[in-house]
Formats: structure tokens, sequence, C-alpha cells
């Protein structure tokens, strides 16, 4: 089927996202929100646009997957050396908070040496494994599905690669599931595609 | 909370902007009001229940999502016909400020027509030439959990008022005449996976709707509101809290075995049976609704989670079946379970339809009919539920039932089906049901996880083959014998629905924007006209004057990842 050049052509139309709309937070919540997450620019960048690709981007992300997660590395479902013991510290409303300033920065496009033929490969491979079926066309993401597009190709590759191993589990089993049978060779394709995405 | 928004209108932005939508977001925001014209909405006749009981006859309305309470999509106009269908031109297009998936079944009432988007915006529009009278923005919650994308099927409507399913799992009620909303209810928890996407019914001052969120691990239910205020009349579990292990089926429908270890299954069972508040059976299209029995038939989706059957041991009734309640009390009368624990996702929910087909001894009955996402149409006595037959398969069935794997186990149909929600459509006289099939090759993955609590829990996952072509294909199935009259191969998966007229026409939209209109006796080509987008929601009919009317939205699909776009198309004979 002609899903590849379909994919192409959403991506191409998504590719001009601008977050036009995305506070609603008010200016005072808004500063108690970025004092609040001044800690996490220290590694994520500022306003949570990582500038190393070890850090994923949070600017942009949906508020719901960022509370998801931050709740999880509280309660231990997910571990981290360095963002376990940050979480352990949070309470509900901090993990609200931070998920909604996050989500109301602009994501910022990031530079890296992009393989045409890998780009290619990945939307195959992303096509086959159905991946816009939960993380939507463009890989913008919905709800708990975070938004990967334009995402840093190092930290992609290390969660696909975390879930195939099973040192991330907190997905409900879907992507340890769909992690478990891809290859090297598509982890890395499959960085390189999402990761030129924006 | 109004910044959870955020992520939505970031997509809508994006959306809006790759359209070359010059106006700021900001305009699309209105509610109740229109944003590309101001023109004042004519004298609107209030639908009543007459109208919707008759409208199976009525070839100037077009007032169910399928057409009917029986839910053939059979329009009986038949001006534009196998004749002249071959001149047949776009009157006008419609652009939605929204290019998302369209699944929308416009109904069209005295010359206006009710048009929803993804995201749960709703238009009035002049049915003839496209102007538009106002346009309604839903404001979402603070949480969404959908599967398989943001979409919206139609309204129902009545009494001057539609009602609308939304993604946030409210049910809306707006004056049809101004767009205003009258009351919002909410059905379900969101955060719990429960969210709307089908057309409700209205019957009898009730509206019906189901839910999604067979992925969630939701307790499926069809509920009763109060069409005047929208309060609770009653609710009907697709999880009974007793029973639900039904009769230990080693086979399904129609004879296969699907491999259970049912002594497992049982040994399980006997240990622990309070699953079922998470067993799934989402019921995702819009009921067909019997008067003079006052039934209401629908099918159930799969059980949750999808893949992974052993903490779920049993039948898991009544997922994937064909359910009978009583209209007024929403109690049982009967239900069909096609595939007992189903592990594969190829459950019910392509929308049952009420006709007539002959039974085992010739004898013409009145029967409820639906297409599986196995590939099979099932016929069964509409008073008892009994299986009459089931149709020929419909695309390749390899490997049936194999189980579920880590490492994947190749199974045909794909877990899209067969026919996924594409509704179908049924001809009286050709006695011909018209299917919207998909081939999509997969494998399945099995993963052994806990109930989440409100994450996707799929219990695995579905893989397409990347070396094995999909397709899709129109097929034509006798009611009276299952067996397949005609079939129309398709480039790629079908999803959308079908329309049959009186004109000896079927009308079918394909993901790469063809819009095809097929001689309903044969099968053969006689018209097509590309919309630019994907065609993935089904085809209406009606007519203004003397004038009729093809209308389909083509917005493209979420999930076989068709090309978006945002407009309906309306054609008609030059």
């Amino acid at each position: 089927m002609d899903m590849l050049k379909t994919t192409i052509l959403i991506l191409s139309v998504l590719a001009c996202a601008c977050p036009t709309q995305a506070q609603q937070l008010d200016s005072t919540q808004m500063a108690a929100a970025r004092t609040k997450a001044q800690v996490c620019f220290a590694c994520h960048g500022p306003d949570g646009n990582s500038t190393v690709g070890e850090y994923p981007i949070l600017a942009g992300q949906s508020w719901r997957y960022i509370y998801i997660e931050l709740k999880d590395f509280k309660e231990g479902r997910r571990s981290d050396e360095q963002m376990s013991p940050v979480a352990e510290k949070l309470s509900t409303e901090d993990m609200t908070l931070l998920g909604e300033f996050f989500a109301a920065q602009k994501q910022a496009p990031i530079k890296f040496p992009v393989d045409s033929a890998k780009v290619d490969a990945g939307r195959k491979t992303s096509d086959a494994v159905l991946c816009p079926m939960c993380h939507l066309g463009g890989f913008v993401g919905q709800n708990e599905i975070p938004r990967v597009a334009g995402q840093w190709p190092q930290y992609i590759k290390k969660q696909l690669a975390d879930f195939k191993a099973r040192r991330r589990t907190n997905d409900a089993g879907n992507m340890t599931s769909v992690a478990a049978t891809l290859s090297d060779a598509d982890i890395e394709n499959l960085s390189q595609y999402i990761g030129n995405l924006y | 909370m109004a910044s959870h928004y955020s992520m939505y209108w970031r997509l809508l932005a994006a959306l809006a902007l790759a359209c070359g939508l010059t106006a700021p977001v900001a305009a699309q925001e209105v509610t109740g009001a229109a944003t590309t014209t101001t023109r004042a909405m004519p004298a609107l006749t209030s639908v009543t229940q007459s109208m919707l009981d008759g409208a199976a006859n009525d070839s100037k309305n077009w007032l169910h999502s399928n057409g009917s309470y029986d839910q053939t999509r059979y329009y009986t106009g038949k001006q534009i016909n196998t004749q002249n269908v071959a001149r047949l031109k776009p009157a006008f297009v419609f652009q939605t400020a929204v290019v998302e998936s369209m699944e929308t079944a416009p109904i069209v009432d005295n010359g206006v027509m009710f048009l929803t988007t993804s995201f749960n915006h709703v238009y009035a529009i002049d049915a003839k030439t496209g102007e538009e009278y106002w346009h309604y923005k839903h404001k979402l919650g603070p949480i969404v959990t959908v599967c398989c994308g943001n979409n919206n099927r139609g309204v129902a409507i009545a009494e001057g008022k539609l009602y609308m399913g939304t993604i946030d799992a409210k049910l809306v009620a707006l004056d049809a005449k101004t767009g205003k909303l009258l009351w919002e209810t909410q059905i379900a928890d969101p955060d719990k996976g429960y969210s709307e996407t089908m057309a409700p019914a209205y019957i009898d001052g009730k509206i019906l709707i189901g839910t999604n969120g067979g992925e969630y691990g939701i307790r499926g239910f069809v509920k009763a509101f109060d069409a005047k205020d929208g309060k609770l009349i009653w609710t009907f579990y697709t999880i009974p809290d007793k029973g639900h292990e039904g009769v230990w089926a080693a086979k399904d429908a129609t004879g296969r075995d699907m491999h259970r270890n049912i002594e497992a299954e049982k040994a399980a069972f006997a240990k622990d049976s309070s699953f079922y508040q998470q067993l799934g059976g989402g019921v995702w299209m819009t009921p067909a609704i019997d008067r003079k029995t006052k039934t209401v038939f629908f099918v159930v989706g799969n059980p949750s989670p999808d893949l992974y059957g052993a903490i779920r041991p049993g039948d898991n009734l009544y997922t994937d079946s064909m359910v009978a309640i009583d209209l007024d009390k929403g109690t049982y009368k009967w239900h069909y379970q096609y595939i007992a624990h189903d592990v594969w996702d190829l459950d019910s929910v392509s929308p049952p339809i009420l006709t007539q087909a002959k039974d085992a001894n010739g004898k013409m009955v009145d029967v409820v009919i639906h297409g599986g996402k196995t590939g099979h149409i099932y016929i069964h006595e509409r008073d008892s539920g009994k299986l009459i037959r089931f149709s020929e398969a419909m695309i390749p069935q390899e490997n049936m039932w194999v189980l579920p794997t880590k490492e994947g186990a190749r199974m045909l149909p794909g877990a899209n089906g067969g026919v996924e929600w594409s509704p179908m459509a049924v001809n009286p006289t050709t006695r011909l049901a018209y299917a919207a099939n998909l081939h999509q090759p997969m494998t399945y993955h099995v993963e052994e996880v806990p109930y989440p609590g409100g994450k996707l829990w799929l219990g695995g996952a579905f893989k397409t083959i990347p070396s094995e072509e999909q397709w899709g294909q129109l097929t034509a199935i006798n009611l009276d014998t299952g067996k397949v009259a005609w079939k129309a191969k398709t480039p790629q998966p079908l999803i959308g629905g079908v329309l049959a007229t009186a004109g000896g026409l079927v009308f079918n939209g394909e993901a790469n924007g063809w819009f095809k209109a097929y001689d309903a006796k044969t099968g053969h080509e006689l018209w097509k006209y590309n919309c630019g987008a994907g065609v993935n929601a089904p085809a209406v009919s009606y007519m203004v004057g003397n004038t009729q009317y093809i209308a389909v939205a083509a917005g493209g699909n979420n999930q076989i990842d068709a090309k978006r776009g945002n407009s309906v198309f309306v054609f008609a004979l030059p």
C-alpha cells in the first residue's frame, strides 16, 4: 500500500507545527512553574529544550505523559539514577505543574547528522510496526502517549533499547512488545527518522 | 486545568496552518457561531419521531448516520443511477477548519447538513451550496484517552436538537438551529480510558450510546439518556457481573478450534474472577433498533487486554458478540458470541443491520447481520439470535487461530480485519450486502502485563509484515446463500463504509482519495473522482429541490494513516 507516500505527505503537512495556543497558566502560575522547573533545566535545557542528546527534550511534550512519567519515577515503576531521586521529592501538584509548564513551552528544532537512507528505512519500520496508531501521524503524541517528533536520536535509541532489554517496563507492555523484535539497525533507523521530524 | 489543552491546541494549530489557513487559530475557537459566514439558517423543520421511523423510505433527508433504524444505508432515490452516474460532478466542497481524520456520516434535514470532524467540531451548512450557518467546537476536558484517533462519526438529530458523543466521554445536546450548547453530561471517566466516537441513536425521547475503550481496560456498556436533559435512564453493561466465563467454548462461530487451554483457564478463574471491571467490551458503533419488538441490537468489541488472555480466563462475555436488549429497560434478550476468549482483536465493530434473508428452509425471515473482522458476514434470526449462516470468507484467512507469541505469530486476517468499524450497506433488490474489506497481514505478539490503570493496555503488539502486500476490497455477499457475488479489489485497505442506492449503485471511498461508484449487481466500476485526501467515511445521499446529492467526507484516517484532509465533497448530476 501507499502508506509511505501518505506518511511523507502528512509529515510535510505537520512540518510547520507551531505552538500558538499553548499557555493557559496565568502569569503568576507560570512564574511559579518556571521556578519549580529551574532544577530540570540543568539537564533538560532552558525551558526543556535539551541541548544534549542524552537528555530528552521536554518542551512541547504532553502534560499527561510528563505527569505519568514523574509519578512512575517517584513510585519506582521507572528508574533512573538521576531522575528517581529528583522525582521522589515531588508532590502531585508539583508534577502536574511541571507537566503543564513543559507542555506550554515551544519545542526547538534540533541539529544532528541526518542520514537520509536511515530516515527512509526508519519510516518504513515505523509504518510496519504501526507507530502512528498510538503516537499519531507525525509522532505528535496524544494524552499519555508521548510526542517524540524531533526528539534527540540518542535518547530515542536508549529508550527503545531499554524497552527491548526490559530495563524500562512502565509502558504497560506496549513498547516492550513493539521493541522486542526490533533489530539494532531498526532502532538506529527509527531514531533518525523520528528525530528528523519537526 | 485549561492548560491541559495545550497539546490539542498545538496539533490543531499545526493542522490549520498546514492547510494554508491564514486566519488566527483563535478564530476557530468560536463556539456556537459561524466561522466563514454569518448567514442565518432558514426555517429548519423539527425532525419528529415519525420522520425518524420512516427514514428508510425518505429520499429527501438523511436522518440517521446509517440511514434508518435498520441501518441498511440504502437510499431510495434513483435520480443518480447506473445510466447517468458517469456524468456525476462535484456540486460544492465544504472545508472544515480541522485537518484530521474524518469518519463522519453527515445528517441532512430539509436542505441543512450537519457534519462533524475530529476533536468534536460540528458544522451546519447549506446542503445545496455549502454555505456555513454555524460552527460548534466542543470544549474538551483535561483528559482525552483515545485509541485509533480523535475521530467522530456524526450526530443524532431529533426535535430541533443534535446529540454528539465526545472524545472526552461526554454527551452534548445542541440547538440544531444555532449550534448553541443546551446541556452536556459526563458518560464515563476518560481517565480510565472511556471515549466516544460513535454517532448516538435517538428514539422515543432517549439517546442511546455505547463507549470506546477496549484498549484501556474499561468495562463496556450501552447507556440510555433522557434527550431532554441528559439524565441517565438505564445502563446495560457488556460485561456481566456474573457469568462472563460463558460456556468455555472451544470453537469459534464457524467451527474452528481456537486452541484454548480451557483447564488452565478454569483453574485461573476459580482463583480470581474479579477482573470483569477491566474486561473491555467497547461498543464502537450505533445500534440498530427494531421498533416492532422494541429491541436494540449492537456488537461488542474485544476483551482487555487485546492480546494477553491468561489474565482474563473464560469466554469473556459479551465481548466479540452480537447482543440484543430491551429498548425500554435495557435488559438482556440474547447474545451470540463469534470468538470466545479473543486474543487477536478480531472483534465485532461494524454496526448491525436489520434486513431479511432466507433461512435454512428457504423461508424469508427477519434477520440481523454483522460483518466481522474475521472476514465473514454473520446472518442471525432476529428473534433468537440463532446463526442462520455465515458468508464465505471475503479476504484471505491463514493460520487461524494460532496463538500470539512473544516473537510474533503470523495470522490472517490482521487485527484491523476483515471488516473494521466501516458500516456495510444492503440492497434488498439485489439481495446483496456490501462490505468494505481490509487485507493487512500481521504478526500477533503477546506480553504479560497486569492492568496498568488507564494506560494503553494491548498486552502485546500487532505488527504488519513489510514484505507482504496490503490491499482492500469491496465485496458483495448474497444474503440468502452467503456466497460472494462479486469482489472489487482496491490498492489500499478499506476503512470508511458503504452506501447503496435504488439507482443500482454502490458508493465507496479509498485511502488514496478515490471515491467510486459501482454497479450494484456486477461490481463494475462506473464512476470515480479523486478527492485529494483519504475518503475514509461512509457516504450519504439526499435531495434538495429536485436534485439528488451524494456527500462524503475526505479527511483521511488515523488508523491506516491515510492522507489527511478537511473536506466534505458533495456531488450531483450537472
